[in-house]
């Protein structure tokens, strides 16, 4: 066992085969090194246009698509320099090449607007779906199907009915035209509602209604049961909805509980992309700026018999409870709680250490007067709460309520940022994901606001402390009570609207109000989420709104950052004109926005762990992924490169004042030129190197008596020794550095152990990396594994990430600038010295804390 | 009463941007894709300054800067462009133009140039 670790990890060392090297396509170490800092070089130039195309797009200038194109065209030249030249470097060992066009491509879409690719599939199961498939899916499958596929968490079976498809059912009835209508203006609503009449009545091309067709057929083969028929949930998933900029909550159709069959299928369809021409989606459209033809895909999910549905917000979106998640939650489907039909159960799950150890900080239970249910015929009703489901008990478990918190974190980890998630408990007792779209966090309030505060003492306070405050801000204006909906058109401009329930309905109304206030409402209903967007101050479950102010009468509304409320009497000038809804940002132009996507495929950095599977040119989403994923890999050619110079002739000798039996090799710039054979320890100019050396060479850190083995070790040390010496022969006893001015790589064996230190120092922290690599001794396992926990210990200390197994190491940093290598090099120096021999005396698991704090406080005696 | 400033690119997002970060300060703002319009509009309202994109189908904006000139005198131009080149900029300079920026332009300078001239 212990042989075949080692042998394991030393042979393919010893024998010199890592990937690469036996392709023979290099000739000579100097010329790797040559290669390798090309490679550097033209990955540099990238990285400059990463970080000018960031900041020129981050919304403090005023650029055009002359300066994308231009700048953009600078990064892909950069980008396919490097590859020409990592390509040679390695021999094609990668296909970072295909990695580059698949990007490049979209990007290029993007810049030119040519038209998007998609293989023109009208249907697709989640599982088929792909990362670049976005504008085909739409954001709702494209985000559920990633976090079935990537994730692996339970989503429903499902598929998407794609733009494709979308495009194809308007050509097929002949509305291209009466869509492009729309934008030349005038007579909207007339021409929105013809289209509706259009579509709903429309008929289906062949091929789809085929696709359509098969894939119902294949859903319900594949989840047959005799119990259960199957009936699915037919939802929009538009482009530009549940994006990073916009949501779309509540505006378009979901038709729950349809049958699985062709027919029913078809008809949902039709009603969901009928809701793209409602008045409502057009209302959101222009608020926001959002120009251009619209396409919706659809996706077509199964339905969960569920016992228990609702939202989670992984922040809260106010801002005010921090590290905090939030959980609405109701009986039977979610349409209730999203709807803000009734009132809900409210979690709020504390995050815990580090925002990752959630516990549940506050259970607010409430009236759940109504559920929503399948209808036996197909649809859903909203119903009483049965007399078995207990309305003022919460509708969920302690644990149901941390494993959908456990889950929510996951989710969020994986975007990278807060997320909405609507999801079910099913009958079955398991936890399905439903949705998840990125949710919007208020920032933090504004000076002005606060300081402006204490003037509404002034007048008579009408309502104070009661709701939820779904959105922050100060506004003013004659109260409208709306008492049916058929008196939105005659809410006047500037009114205060005061409802008895919330709706997403409003939204027809929301660019010309000041604020809303309901009698009841959820703070996870579409028309917070709405409310939120257009930055509309609002509070919603006040009670009894409706009946405390009256219509016409004036009001001042604050709501604040703590989540409290005051409605003052009358119009309160200096808290109105301080706390005015914010003027139109920057950020908030959907051109801006646009054009900034493209970033999104540019500047983050997926790839990060190259120990992991995950990093190879197949994962690679971004430019700045390709960038590292070369620079990784060019750093090991280089590594095996040197190690292969084992042989080389130019091999001298060091002469240090430790018995550490160095051999070194000069590519360029690591010695003084006037350095013979022997090289004195000052005749090192590499500066990586002469870190090391200082450090190792430190008096009292270098142990030269020896320290006695015990019996065991004896044994542990005779049995793996054939490992070493049958395959070591040439090797044994050769430590070699390989250095250039900038470089180190060194290979020490020192008795049974072996370490590798491969580090590239220069004034640019983007190109620096230390690569450490410790595996083997000649003590018992666990001493060897003490000693690589001690290891870990130390590095980690130093920002060095690292895995371990058994008694190997493996570490590596990068990103660091010149001086911190030094630093960090002179206390790796200290360390491959402390800890030569130091697993002799790792007697148990307490000396290695023992021997580490030590380490740390410079004592460096056994 | 707030100052006047127009806003010339063929370029939708230029417009935009520059339009709303000047909102922000105060000034009313107006803007056009092209230069025909915007010269109408100039007859029937004087602006305070006038932005204006460099090369643009049609009229271009050393044309703008002239027209401009020929009507409010007092009026000032800032020239912004992708395409910087030294005839160009010495051709607007005699022609009295009040600032030159390359594109991308950061937003602060653009408002400071724009306070400056104003004084």
């Amino acid at each position: 066992m212990l042989g075949s670790i080692l042998s394991r990890v030393f042979l393919p060392l010893l024998r010199g085969k890592l990937p690469g090297l036996s392709r023979g396509k290099k000739t000579g170490l100097g010329n790797v090194f040559s290669l390798f800092k090309k490679v550097l070089e033209s990955n540099n130039r990238a990285l400059e246009a990463i970080t000018d195309m960031g900041e020129k797009l981050g919304g403090a200038y005023i650029f055009d698509i002359n300066y994308i194109k231009q700048s953009y065209s600078v990064l892909s030249s950069g980008l396919r320099e490097s590859i020409g030249q990592f390509n040679s470097l390695t021999g094609n060992a990668y296909p970072i090449g295909a990695a580059f066009e698949r990007i490049d491509s979209l990007i290029g879409r993007m810049i030119y607007g040519a038209p998007a690719g998609g293989g023109g599939e009208m249907v697709l199961f989640y599982e088929d779906i792909t990362w670049d498939m976005l504008r085909e899916t739409g954001g709702k499958n494209f985000h559920l199907s990633e976090i079935k596929n990537a994730m692996k968490l339970n989503v429903p079976d499902a598929f998407a009915i794609t733009g494709h498809a979308f495009d194809e059912f308007i050509r097929h009835n002949g509305l291209e035209k009466k869509i492009e209508a729309l934008s030349e203006g005038g007579a909207e609503e007339e021409k929105l509602r013809e289209l509706r009449e259009l579509v709903l009545g429309g008929g289906f091309p062949a091929p789809l209604d085929a696709a359509i067709g098969s894939a119902v057929e294949k859903m319900k083969a594949r989840n047959f049961s005799p119990r259960n028929k199957i009936s699915l949930a037919v939802r929009s998933s538009a482009e530009e909805e549940d994006s990073e900029f916009y949501s779309f909550a509540g505006q378009f159709e979901t038709v729950l509980n349809v049958r699985a069959e062709k027919t029913a299928v078809e008809e949902a369809y039709k009603k969901v992309v009928s809701s793209l021409f409602s008045e409502e989606a057009a209302a959101y459209r222009k608020g926001m700026g959002i120009t251009g033809a619209a396409r919706m895909p659809v996706g077509c999910v199964m339905m969960v018999d569920a016992a228990a549905s609702g939202v989670l917000y992984t922040a809260d979106p106010l801002g005010v409870r921090k590290n905090a998640m939030i959980v609405n939650a109701a009986w039977g489907l979610g349409k209730s709680v999203v709807e803000g039909s009734t009132g809900t159960d409210l979690f709020v799950i504390g995050r815990g250490e580090g925002g990752e150890k959630p516990e549940i900080a506050e259970v607010k239970t409430g009236e759940k007067a109504a559920m929503t249910v399948a209808s036996p015929e197909g649809g859903t009703k909203q119903i009483e709460t049965p007399p078995g489901l207990e309305r003022e008990k919460p509708c969920l478990s302690g644990q149901q309520v941390l494993e959908l918190a456990g889950v929510a974190l996951r989710v969020e980890n994986h975007y990278r940022r807060p997320q909405d998630i609507e999801w079910s408990f099913g009958k079955d007792g398991r936890l399905y994901i439903l949705q998840t779209r990125p949710l919007k966090v208020s920032g933090r309030e504004d000076e002005r606001e606060k300081a402006l505060r204490p003037g509404g003492k002034m007048n008579p306070v009408l309502m104070s402390g009661r709701g939820f405050v779904v959105q922050r801000g100060t506004a003013a204006g004659p109260a409208f009570i709306l008492e049916r909906p058929g008196q939105m058109d005659e809410i006047p401009r500037g009114a205060v609207l005061v409802a008895k329930n919330d709706s997403p309905q409003f939204i027809r109304v929301m660019p010309f109000i000041s604020a809303i206030i309901t009698d009841t409402g959820a703070p996870a209903s579409h028309m917070a989420s709405i409310c939120r967007e257009f930055r509309i101050p609002a509070v919603v479950n006040t009670g009894n709104a409706t009946q405390v102010f009256s219509s016409g009468q004036e009001l001042t509304l604050l709501a604040g950052e703590d989540g409290g409320m005051t409605v003052y009497a009358g119009i309160v000038r200096e808290l109105v004109e301080g706390g005015r809804r914010g003027l139109a940002e920057v950020e908030d132009l959907y051109e801006f926005r646009k054009k900034r996507y493209l970033m999104r495929y540019i500047a983050p950095l997926n790839l990060v762990n190259p120990l992991t599977d995950d990093f190879t040119p197949e994962k690679c989403k971004t430019m700045h992924d390709i960038i590292r994923f070369i620079h990784e890999k060019s750093v090991q050619e280089l590594i095996s490169a040197s190690r292969e110079a084992g042989g080389h002739s130019a091999l001298r000798r060091l002469d240090l004042p430790v018995p550490a039996g160095i051999q070194v090799i000069d590519i360029g710039g690591g010695l003084a030129p006037d350095a013979k054979d022997p090289v004195r320890m000052e005749q090192v100019t590499s500066v990586p190197f002469e870190a090391l050396l200082k450090g190792m060479t430190q008096p009292g850190v270098w142990h030269a008596e020896a320290v006695s083995l015990q019996m065991k070790d004896f044994l542990a040390s005779m049995m793996r020794m054939p490992d070493i010496t049958a395959e070591g022969a040439g090797y044994a006893g050769r430590n070699i550095a390989v250095i250039s001015g900038e470089y180190l790589n060194l290979t020490l064996r020192f008795g049974y152990h072996f370490n590798l230190l491969d580090c590239f120092c220069s004034d640019r922290p983007g190109n620096n990396h230390i690569y450490f690599r410790f595996v083997g001794g000649a003590t018992d396992i666990t001493k060897r594994s003490r000693r690589i926990q001690l290891i870990a210990d130390v590095l980690k200390e130093y920002g060095f990430v690292s895995s371990t197994k058994g008694d190997l190491i493996t570490a590596r940093l990068s990103n660091v600038g010149r001086e911190e290598i030094v630093r960090i090099l002179e206390q790796a120096g200290r360390l491959i010295a402390f800890t030569r021999q130091l697993d002799a005396v790792l007697a148990d698991d307490a000396s290695v804390e023992k021997y580490r704090d030590r380490f740390f406080r410079g004592e460096f005696r056994f | 009463m707030s100052n006047r400033i127009m806003i010339i690119d063929d370029e939708k997002i230029v417009g935009d941007m520059a339009r709303i970060s000047l909102e922000q300060d105060g000034y009313e703002v107006e803007t056009f894709l092209n230069a025909a319009p915007a010269l109408e509009r100039l007859k029937e309202q004087k602006f305070d300054i006038v932005v204006t994109d460099l090369k643009m189908k049609g009229i271009d904006g050393l044309e703008v800067l002239r027209t401009v000139k020929d009507l409010y005198p007092a009026t000032k131009v800032i020239m912004i462009t992708a395409f910087a080149n030294l005839d160009v900029a010495i051709e607007a300079i005699r022609g009295d133009v009040h600032d030159f920026f390359p594109k991308p332009v950061k937003i602060r300078e653009l408002k400071e140039s724009i306070k400056k001239a104003l004084v």
